[in-house]
């Protein structure tokens, strides 16, 4: 019987006993639309928060506001100045509010003599959300103080800018835009993730848990090339791990559609050319994960220690990837060469709509494949010397 | 035809086979019994070409199992220690799968599938998932599984272990109809009874050799005992092992 014919043969009977299982169907099926779902949430959030502060402008609730009648009418200019409740310490622990501006009585008379006036602002620091109202507020109050000191020195006769030697100005660059396109920099984390947790349930099935079953013997004893053998079991697994990929791909395709960049401030490229382009870079590190997971896994002394042993695999490659996502820094070219990580910048270039040169892609891509092949080699080689059947 | 010369195989610092040679010839059932850990499993799992032995030649119908491992086991049909089925593949599903792996295909094997349902009494769970499968349904579907192919020679490791006694008197009958057909057939066990109701030939195996070989008739004479199990014993040196 040709090589091929095995090869099929073995491979059609591990997908089809792949589907029948639900445990590989559910991590192909199911997993796969965890990452579009937190990708999706989290731009939401973002885009909430922005939309308070950019768009509806910030809430300062404000305490005493007839003891600085003058004031209060400044902070309405940059801010909406609203009652505080009776008890603003409470509520800002409560964390009913984000910021308070208390005025206290006193307010007036040190005022009126020329002495610092007294105003509280009550905030939690610890509270993430409640730092851009906080700074509002600090920023508006500031901008009184300076505002009503220079009217001060100019009724004494003295030109204001002596007493700014420096011209401060802050320009902030950061937009909802680009705090939102931070989070892309999750996608190939996730991309990676889910070609791993897709393949591996069948790729211990196939291996570990034939062994466990007793089922091997039977096969080693068919004739069978042992390199068709090692083949059609990575195959087997590479099924999975694609079907999960597409599926998270398509997910992450969704999510503009249900984000609409109106509503978070950017437009995500994630039309499917850009998904197509995707899950082309995405094959060789297919190939590579399903080699890496039937190594392993034929390996392993039982299923439960492969399952261990796969599920910390999983995490090796993912992780880096996420990190230099995260980083602004641009990485240096040799690293493309690495694979899973090679990839994964490519695709975050993509993402950002950032050129990719055909060196980069094509790094990475050869880099990948070469691996997988010294990882199916040695595998083969492993199955020749008895392995999985006995631990030789 | 299978043949064994010099067999030799150690696992770790343990001598499993010690020079192990005998031969299989065809129309004759051979029973190959030793006492448990004698090296009964170890030397079939090379005949069948799971193993590769450190020295010495394995042979089926004069084919070298080293140098021609796929051409040999295509004239094999295996049946190991344990069953090892498919809990999500039916009992068919496992006859058809194999016999795809030995090349043949459509209309043909599904007939062959089905004649093999039938020989083995099998019709009730043909079409079942072997999840939870009595001891006896699984030698049947392996036995099937191994049979597929029509091989000229058999290689059964313990095959009514654990059968009650109604399958085992199913599986006896099929060995005498595999030697009537002409085919050469090798199990192995150590149950006494057994070998003495089936085997033309026995080979005893102690200690990772071959300690007698013969008809039942022949190993009386060597030991010169009257008793067929007294014969085993005196050639084994132990009553060890033995059942």
């Amino acid at each position: 019987m040709s090589w091929a014919r095995s090869f099929w043969v073995v491979f059609a009977k591990e997908v089809r006993e792949g589907v029948r299982d639900r445990r590989s169907l559910v991590a192909a099926l199911f997993f796969p639309f965890l990452g579009p779902a937190l990708l999706a949430v989290m731009l939401y959030l973002v885009s909430q928060s922005s939309r308070r502060a950019d768009e509806l402008g910030v809430d300062i609730p404000v305490a005493g506001r007839e003891f600085a009648p003058n004031l209060v009418a400044f902070l309405e200019q940059g801010a909406r100045v609203v009652a505080a409740p009776p008890d603003p310490e409470e509520a800002v622990r409560r964390g009913d509010l984000e910021v308070v501006v208390v005025i206290p009585p006193e307010f007036g008379e040190a005022f009126r003599t020329g002495r610092p006036a007294p105003v509280r602002i009550i905030t939690d620091e610890s509270r993430q959300q409640a730092r851009p109202s906080a700074a509002a507020a600090e920023r508006l109050l500031a901008a009184w103080s300076r505002q009503t000191g220079a009217q001060r020195l100019v009724l004494r006769g003295v030109h204001p800018a002596v007493f700014e030697p420096l011209a401060l100005e802050r320009v902030d660059v950061s937009t909802p835009a680009s705090r939102a396109a931070a989070l892309l920099a999750t996608i190939p984390f996730f991309l990676v993730m889910a070609l791993f947790t897709g393949g591996m349930p069948v790729a211990i099935d196939v291996t570990a848990g034939e062994r466990e079953r007793q089922s091997l013997e039977p096969l080693f004893a068919a004739p069978l090339r042992r390199s068709a053998l090692v083949l059609s079991k990575i195959a087997g697994a590479a099924v999975f791990s694609s079907l999960a990929l597409v599926e998270t791909a398509i997910g992450f395709g969704l999510v503009p559609l249900a984000l609409p960049a109106t509503r978070i401030g950017f437009s995500m490229h994630l039309d499917p050319r850009m998904l197509a382009r995707i899950l082309a870079l995405c094959v060789p590190m297919v190939l590579l994960a399903s080699a890496l997971m039937v190594m392993l896994a034929a390996k392993a002394r039982n299923f439960r220690a492969a399952q261990t042993t796969l599920s910390l695999l999983m995490l090796v490659p993912a992780l880096p990837g996420m990190a230099l996502g995260l980083l602004a820094a641009r990485p240096p070219a040799s690293l493309f060469a690495v694979p899973f990580l090679g990839e994964q910048m490519v695709i975050t270039h993509l993402l950002r709509a950032e050129e990719v040169t055909f060196l980069q892609v094509g790094l990475c891509s050869a880099a990948t494949l070469l691996a997988a092949a010294l990882v199916v080699a040695f595998t083969v080689r492993a199955f020749e010397r008895g392995q999985p059947l006995f631990d030789a | 035809m299978i043949d064994l010369q010099g067999v030799r195989k150690a696992f770790g610092k343990v001598d499993a086979l010690r020079g192990v040679t005998f031969s299989v010839p065809d129309g004759h059932i051979t029973g190959l019994l030793g006492p448990n850990g004698a090296g009964k499993t170890t030397a079939l799992r090379i005949v069948y070409g799971v193993l590769r032995p450190d020295a010495g030649r394995a042979a089926v119908d004069g084919i070298d199992l080293a140098t021609s491992r796929l051409e040999a086991q295509r004239r094999l049909g295996v049946l190991p220690h344990a069953q090892g089925l498919y809990a999500r593949l039916t009992a068919r599903e496992h006859i058809l799968y194999f016999g795809e792996m030995h090349g043949l295909a459509g209309a043909a094997l599904r007939r062959r599938a089905a004649e093999l349902v039938d020989l083995l009494g099998m019709a009730d769970f043909a079409d079942r998932r072997t999840e939870g499968f009595s001891q006896g349904q699984k030698v049947k579907v392996a036995l099937a599984r191994a049979l597929v192919h029509a091989p000229r020679n058999v290689v059964l490791d313990e095959p009514t272990n654990g059968l009650d006694v109604a399958a085992t008197r199913q599986v006896r009958a099929l060995l005498l109809q595999l030697r009537t057909a002409g085919h050469c057939i090798l199990f192995s066990s150590h149950v006494m009874q057994e070998v003495s109701a089936l085997c033309d030939r026995v080979v005893v195996i102690a200690r990772g050799q071959v300690v007698a070989e013969g008809t039942p008739d022949d190993l009386r004479r060597q030991t010169g005992r009257e008793g067929l199990e007294d014969a085993f014993v005196a050639a084994i040196g132990s009553e060890e092992g033995l059942a």
